[in-house]
């Protein structure tokens, strides 16, 4: 028996020379929509959008039609267009205009290719910004030095060093709003001791990391978090820049190797509108999940995941006698701190930060939570 | 002039509950140019790719005979979050992959969306207990506040949710 069907009918016609009409039906057991796009042949722009909602999930959901307009002047052809709609009109007006968005203009896209007027299908148009401009320098690809943090542990080691291991800048992770001044300065006005900076597949520059330390006179040590076929992963001691997906076991003997340390970052991240338990997904199957015969640690408090998930997550780590961490994932300056990772050890450098998470003497803490 | 369509598309997802354990979700895309076929066998309570099988009935591009291959890096891949992200780092970037990729998506989408059906079959209409409905539902799922018009801060079903 069929539990689901989701159909998808776009047709395009040629209005005039310089203009191609899409109209898209979405109809699935949940969601019926309409929508009609309107795309410019010289430049594959789109000139208007208007959509119709059929049935919907919530009496609130007409609410997203306003948003669509957000679409208006983005170019088809652009190799980030997929992501600026997910981003605008998937999160601003709903998800599932922007996949039907989506197909609409894919369609546009190859009907203006058949018609071979403008930009043929699979040609892009260059930004006009160089994205890498804004990422702060990577690291070299061999680098043998173990950079010293010139301010030691400020508290004493009974009542623990206090840091966030889990923590995105805007200047290195595009998904991430939080300048890392900003987020420095923060951590500092809560009473963090140090942060850890986890940004998307990025190695920061272990030179520019010491004198952001030294000018910001707080603790900031250099992670990264790995995107895997099993999930993300937050990788400390290990600088190969790793691109695109890697296969978890391969990132293992990588990390082995260079004398690295793996923690699964928010394993159980379920969906958005139900939980892990509507699966029948227990603690004990979650055990036998192969991820966790490569990993080191887990992180056991996420600010991006529901309270169950992180409850969820302890329960397994627990089980199968892993250490456990927590990082506020923050993308935002004042989400950092939400949960961080005590320590008991003195860290001063990266090399003493990696041997107290080898050694396991830490725990995971909701600390501003504890703040107020 | 009439308005002779130019190109049209039909993109077709649909899931089955084939055992207790194993549900399939297959997607068919049928354009003017293209006719492709991905299926997916996905394994509760992990929500596991068990196995894939693509097809190409008809295309523009050159038949890739290494397809069947690289279909099968996917295997092993849990139906989640960032799965598009994993998915296109796992398969190459050819205009079929690409299609194929997207094509993956549909599938992993209607699984989620078949659990999501379940869900909101509990939806109340009427409009205080509409409002309890999803205000408990974005408590349960922090993520979910701001996710789109209907669920940002301003709207009437997030009164009295605090954002997390």
């Amino acid at each position: 028996m069929l539990t689901f069907s989701r159909n998808k009918l776009v047709s395009i016609y040629r209005k005039d020379d310089h203009t191609l009409c899409a109209r898209g039906i979405l109809e699935d057991d949940i969601y019926g929509m309409e929508m009609d796009v309107t795309v410019t042949l010289s430049g594959m722009e789109i000139s208007a959008v208007r959509g119709k909602w059929i049935r919907m999930e919530n009496s609130e959901c007409p609410r997203a039609l306003p948003f669509l307009q957000e679409a208006v002047g983005f170019c088809v052809t652009e190799p980030d267009f997929a992501q600026k709609v997910q981003k605008t009109v998937g999160r601003k007006s709903c998800r599932h205009f922007a996949n039907i968005l989506l197909e609409c203009c894919e369609a546009a896209r190859e009907a203006a290719a058949l018609i071979d007027t403008g930009p043929a299908a699979g040609d892009t148009v260059s930004s006009p910004v160089d994205a890498s401009s804004a990422v702060p320098p990577k690291a070299p690809a061999h680098r043998e030095q173990k950079p010293q943090v010139k301010n030691p542990a400020k508290r004493s080691s009974r009542e623990g060093l206090i840091i966030d291991l889990h923590v995105h800048t805007s200047e290195a992770s595009p998904c991430s709003s939080a300048p890392l001044k900003d987020l420095v300065e923060e951590a500092k006005r809560i009473g963090l001791d140090g942060i850890c900076l986890t940004d998307h597949n990025h190695v920061w520059d272990a030179a520019t990391v010491a004198v952001l330390r030294e000018k910001h006179d707080f603790l900031i040590l250099r992670g990264n978090e790995i995107s895997t076929d099993q999930g993300d992963m937050l990788v400390f001691g290990f600088d190969a820049d790793i691109q695109g997906i890697i296969q978890l076991p391969d990132l293992k003997e990588q990390v082995v190797k260079s004398g690295g340390f793996i923690i699964a970052a928010h394993p159980f991240r379920g969906f958005l509108t139900f939980g892990i338990g509507q699966l029948g997904l227990t603690p004990e199957k979650a055990m036998a999940r192969p991820l966790f015969q490569h990993v080191d640690a887990v992180e056991v408090l996420n600010s991006k995941v529901s309270e169950k998930e992180n409850r969820f997550s302890s329960q397994v780590a627990e089980g199968l006698h892993l250490p456990q961490t927590g990082g506020s994932d923050a993308h935002e300056v004042e989400e950092v701190g939400i949960y961080a990772t005590r320590f008991f050890d003195t860290i001063t450098d990266e090399g003493e930060f990696l041997t107290a998470l080898k050694q396991g003497d830490y725990k995971p803490v909701a600390f501003r939570k504890t703040m107020t | 002039m009439a308005d002779i369509l130019c190109f049209s598309r039909n993109n077709a997802t649909t899931v089955e509950q084939l055992t207790e354990e194993i549900m399939v979700s297959s997607c068919r895309l049928q354009d003017t140019l293209t006719d492709l076929l991905v299926e997916i066998h996905v394994k509760t309570p992990d929500l596991e790719i068990t196995k894939i099988r693509g097809e190409i009935r008809r295309a523009q591009e050159p038949e890739d005979p290494h397809l069947h291959d690289t279909l099968q890096k996917v295997i092993g891949v849990r139906v989640g979050p960032g799965i598009k992200k994993i998915v296109r780092g796992l398969m190459g970037d050819s205009e079929t992959e690409k299609k194929m990729v997207f094509m993956i998506g549909e599938c992993c989408n209607g699984i989620i969306l078949s659990f999501t059906k379940q869900v909101l079959s509990s939806a109340p209409k009427e409009k205080e207990k509409e409002r309890d409905f999803f205000a408990a539902m974005v408590k349960n799922s922090p993520r979910l506040y701001n996710s789109c018009a209907a669920l940002s801060a301003d709207s009437p079903l997030m009164e009295g949710v605090d954002p997390p």
